[in-house]
């Protein structure tokens, strides 16, 4: 953990970091954006979760201690970092093609086309703000690189976007620059990626995507601002692959979905944006990073009695390990699992009178997993451990919902209450699937902003018939 | 958009980066010794850090005697939902601890 660190070298405190071979590229550049490029490390051989006991405490008396002394008691030598270029400095003249190879050696692509941030392109974008461009949303990490009403722009310019999703972006890195977030986890291990929900007028003012394939690539709106989201992090935060992005296996980026506000209206079920403390009809993105998705196909039945089982029982598989975000593994009750129903879904369960809240009740308390299970994760499976789930209950950091008794065989809830699910409405408005996503947990918590629409909005985007 | 004497479109780009705002700051000052230190460990509870904390206890002792340690038992883990808040607090802690050093893991 460099961070603590990083912390500890401020206020004066030596220290010798423990770094995983895997990762000691990581933790040189992640000391560069601590301000703190010499910051010592020792090296933990292999990595431990794959060595019995033995093995882990020779390799430690053999290799990690003694660096752990040279850290501790000889100063590293200092170092310095080479200048980059101003907001607004051409750095480089070429055709196509050329800007491409040059921005991909620089790893300032992901690999697609991008198009060009010229000057010209970049004014456009911020037309549609009323933000000062030097304005800074945001100081982001690894690299604690400011994030700019410019450098969004740049970053939209070059994702594909049009002009006039700027406000978007603008609420977007507002959203990847709040703490609660926390983007600097966005280079761990289970690689997961952000989940962009989008809510209000905007949705159709600008053509995003609310219906069949949603989570499709293929509609300019969904996809390209899916794309800036992936993009900000490589070039604002600082992400990179094989560097201080860590994500085992990764994900490519979602496309963003946007719900069917009408749909909801229909039914009489706030939309996600009420949900996440706004207004209807506010205009809002909400963020939230999952490790993961499934389909549920062909939920079948004409009530919610007979079609919820399938959902809950998908939405409890779907979580598997990530249930440590719950029990104490790693946090106490962060995990926000998210379901997406279709509105034919909705308003077969609106019909029996079930509102939003109904449905989360019946997941609460039907979407669950077997107490061993929930402690394999924690003790014998994965490295989390928490003792027991019993222990955690009587320590009062799980609710009694988790240790009704000692049957190993009870059903446990994989979350601390019913309002930790999200149940979102979007996707083939006649066809009978639910969509589940898993959470990762405080390692991106659902965070919502209001889009910030320019004063000549009205004028420059034609309402939707 | 710049254009070729043959037509063909140069493109003037700028950095699509923000600026580093954090400085490049000096590290703390090493220690002499580790005999009479007390040194922290500091955990996030991932990847069998409290095994490697006792083989690098019995290490250090072998090499530094008088070596002193707190244990991550006293902080908790470094990598939770208060990350934050705890690290903030480590320097008071470690004043109150009469700490002199740390050693921090895991990153994996």
């Amino acid at each position: 953990m460099l961070r603590a660190s990083e912390v500890c070298e401020s206020a004066g405190y030596p220290t010798s970091s423990l770094v995983c071979e895997g990762f000691l590229g990581q933790a040189a550049a992640t000391s560069v954006g601590l301000g703190m490029p010499n910051l010592p490390v020792a090296t933990i051989v292999g990595h431990p979760g794959a060595q019995s006991s033995e093995e882990l405490r020779d390799n430690v008396l053999r290799v990690t201690a003694d660096q752990v002394i040279d850290n501790l008691l000889g100063q590293p030598a200092e170092k310095a970092l080479p200048p980059e270029p101003g907001a607004r400095e051409i750095v480089f003249r070429g055709t196509f093609e050329e800007v491409n190879a040059h921005f991909y050696e620089r790893e300032w692509s992901d690999g697609l086309p991008i198009v060009p941030p010229t000057l010209e392109k970049i004014e456009a974008f911020l037309s549609f703000t009323d933000r000062d461009p030097d304005e800074i949303l945001g100081v982001l990490l690894p690299e604690s690189r400011a994030a700019t009403v410019w450098t969004v722009a740049v970053n939209g310019v070059m994702a594909g976007c049009r002009p006039e999703y700027m406000p978007i972006l603008v609420a977007l890195i507002e959203a990847m620059a709040d703490p609660i977030y926390g983007v600097e986890h966005s280079g761990n291990t289970p690689g997961s990626d952000t989940l962009i929900i989008l809510n209000g007028p905007i949705i159709k003012e600008l053509g995003f995507n609310y219906e069949q394939g949603v989570l499709r690539d293929g509609f300019m709106p969904n996809t390209s601002v899916g794309r800036f989201w992936r993009l900000a992090l490589r070039n604002l935060a600082g992400f990179l692959p094989h560097k201080t992005d860590k994500g085992c296996f990764g994900n490519t980026f979602r496309v963003v979905l946007a719900e069917n506000e009408d749909a909801l209206a229909e039914i009489g079920w706030p939309p996600n944006s009420v949900d996440m403390g706004f207004a209807a009809g506010d205009n809002t993105v909400t963020i939230s990073r999952m490790t993961g998705s499934a389909v549920l196909a062909s939920v079948t039945g004409a009530t919610p009695e007979q079609m919820l089982p399938y959902v809950a029982d998908g939405v409890a598989k779907e979580t598997g390990w990530e249930i440590v975000f719950t029990t104490g593994g790693l946090t106490f009750g962060t995990l926000r699992p998210t379901l997406v129903l279709t509105p034919i879904l909705a308003s077969t369960i609106a019909r029996a009178g079930w509102g939003k809240d109904d449905v989360k009740r019946y997941l609460f308390e039907h979407a669950r997993m077997p107490a061993w299970r929930a402690e394999a994760f924690s003790e014998t499976w994965a490295d989390f451990p928490i003792g027991s789930l019993k222990r955690q209950v009587n320590l009062g950091r799980l609710p009694p919902a988790f240790a009704e008794s000692d049957d190993p065989n009870r059903m446990v809830p994989i979350v601390f209450e019913p309002d930790d699910f999200m149940v979102l409405v979007s996707g083939d408005p006649m066809r009978t699937n639910a969509h589940v996503f898993c959470h990762n947990g405080y390692l991106g918590f659902p965070v919502a902003k209001k889009i910030e629409l320019p004063r000549t909005w009205a004028e420059r985007v034609r309402k939707p018939e | 958009m710049a254009k070729t004497a043959g037509g063909a479109g140069l493109y003037e780009v700028v950095w699509p980066c923000g600026e580093r705002k954090q400085k490049i700051r000096p590290l703390a000052e090493r220690l002499d010794t580790l005999n009479g230190k007390t040194v922290a460990q500091l955990w996030d509870f991932l990847f069998a850090g409290d095994e490697v904390f006792a083989a690098l206890e019995s290490k250090l002792r072998e090499r530094y005697p008088d070596v002193k340690f707190v244990s991550w038992r006293e902080f908790g883990t470094t990598h939770g939902v208060n990350e934050k808040e705890l690290l903030a607090s480590l320097p008071q802690r470690f004043k109150e601890l009469g700490v002199d050093a740390a050693i921090s893991c895991m990153a994996c």
